[in-house]
């Protein structure tokens, strides 16, 4: 019997999580590494406690970014070609693996948000004003660069040098994710309105799930 | 009768740049120098138009994808392509003439203001786009990809072109690409016309010639892979299995 759409999706995220639960590579090696990038900050720039207070924030978002990418290409990086046609062949909707990935991607970066966050607060000594709206802003960047990730993965899955590839097209495209995360808690700072930064991640996070969606057939046609 | 890979190869296209390029620095250098910024302010008769060309050349590189994801015909992608290439060659000489005025100006090369970044963030994503080209030789594989990116690229050209509306920002307003006349010497606007006019021209001549060359790589691509089969050359030669000539 041929599953639902929803259940196709489920695969694809329960057959991602297997894998990352035998290779642990998202929470032994990038999440360290992640971490270690934010101890390595203080050492550069000096350890004035003003000066890390300030930068902090943004710093937690551009490592969540850079290492970001890292999460969502991985699976990419590891499936081979046969691996790749076997799951054409079974007749999961590619729709299905793409949105599959990207969720699996997106929980993954969620726990890699939370947990860097609380190295980065106490770290950089951060206060924690407007920090009621950090779970949202999260939840919206750990989306659209999941669904980034994946969709850039998926366009060059197939080529030569596509590991390194695939953070030289993602970087720059997710430039309006970092300014609205870093931007809603500067407004947020200010006593300003955030609503067009929350605005600006939800439609950055729709337009590239459509095109996501929308291309994902032809992507696994050209192999 | 002569295939398209056989006629001659048009000369109009040189003749153009060289033309557009000699009306541009005549017009830039008979113009009165601005009373402020004296003889610097000449650059901009190259960066306002670079600026222009970019814009236009990865608007060209979106329209050219999406055309090639609809007809699936491989002139698409090599127009789309064609102009990446010259739109990251103008926003490169955009970003230096930028970087040569502001030295003066503003007493840095480099500043970060949301405009600069974001110009520098689009020459990367571009930069992107020609290197995503050069990841399979497959001519069907590599117009499909990269025209998925081209697509999803263009986010970037509004948001350089708003960057100095939606942020406070040391870069002047848009010149020329705003609702309201250009608040500045009648003298100035239309030499600045006349540069941007020039540009155009540049850009279609650049584009001809670009395209056409992408014609013959993609022709030579084509050939290799059709005499693929014959790799070890003269070096290997069929069995002879009729037993004649031993």
């Amino acid at each position: 019997m041929r599953a639902t759409f929803p259940g196709q999706v489920r695969s694809i995220v329960r057959r991602d999580f297997i894998r990352e639960r035998r290779s642990g590579e998202v929470l032994w090696v990038t999440l360290p590494f992640g971490a270690i990038a934010l101890l390595l900050v203080p050492l550069a720039v000096g350890p004035d406690g003003p000066t890390l207070q300030t930068i902090g924030l943004g710093m937690f978002w551009v490592i969540v970014m850079l290492f970001g990418v890292l999460i969502a290409i991985r699976q990419t990086n590891a499936e081979t070609q046969p691996q790749r046609d076997v799951v054409s062949l079974t007749g999961i909707d590619p729709a299905a693996v793409y949105l599959g990935r990207a969720l699996a991607s997106f929980l993954l970066l969620l726990v890699f948000e939370v947990v860097l966050a609380l190295v980065t607060v106490a770290l950089y000594n951060i206060p924690l004003t407007g920090w009621g709206w950090m779970p949202l802003v999260m939840i919206l960047v750990g989306a659209g660069l999941a669904l980034l990730g994946t969709l850039a993965a998926g366009i060059v899955s197939t080529g030569r040098s596509s590991a390194a590839l695939v953070p030289l097209l993602v970087a720059p495209l997710s430039v309006p994710l970092l300014i609205s995360a870093t931007q809603t808690f500067e407004a947020l700072r200010l006593g300003r309105s955030i609503l067009m930064w929350i605005l600006m991640m939800i439609v950055v996070g729709l337009l590239v799930a459509i095109a996501g969606v929308l291309t994902a057939r032809p992507l696994q046609e050209s192999g | 009768m002569t295939t398209p890979e056989q006629s001659p190869s048009p000369t109009w296209p040189w003749i153009a740049m060289a033309v557009a390029g000699l009306v541009t620095f005549v017009a830039a250098m008979t113009v009165s120098a601005d009373a402020v910024q004296g003889e610097l302010s000449r650059i901009m008769y190259v960066h306002v138009p670079a600026a222009w060309l970019a814009y236009l050349a990865f608007g060209v590189t979106m329209f050219a994808s999406a055309m090639y994801l609809w007809k699936k015909d491989l002139k698409w992608d090599r127009r789309a392509l064609a102009s990446a290439e010259i739109g990251v060659f103008f926003t490169g000489l955009l970003i230096g003439l930028g970087m040569i005025w502001g030295k003066p100006t503003w007493g840095v090369w480099w500043t970060w203001d949301a405009r600069l970044t974001l110009t520098a963030i689009m020459f990367f994503v571009y930069l992107g786009y020609l290197a995503l080209r050069r990841t399979t030789d497959d001519l069907r594989t590599r117009a499909k990809r990269s025209s998925i990116f081209g697509v999803l690229a263009i986010v970037q050209v509004p948001v350089v072109h708003f960057s100095v509306v939606w942020w406070r920002s040391l870069h002047q307003a848009p010149t020329l690409l705003r609702p309201e006349p250009p608040e500045m010497d009648t003298s100035m606007a239309v030499t600045l016309l006349i540069a941007v006019a020039s540009f155009t021209v540049m850009y279609v001549a650049m584009m001809v010639k670009r395209i056409e060359l992408a014609r013959l790589e993609d022709a030579v691509v084509i050939a290799d892979q059709t005499h693929s089969g014959a790799a070890a050359g003269d070096a290997v030669t069929a069995p002879n299995l009729s037993g004649r000539g031993m």
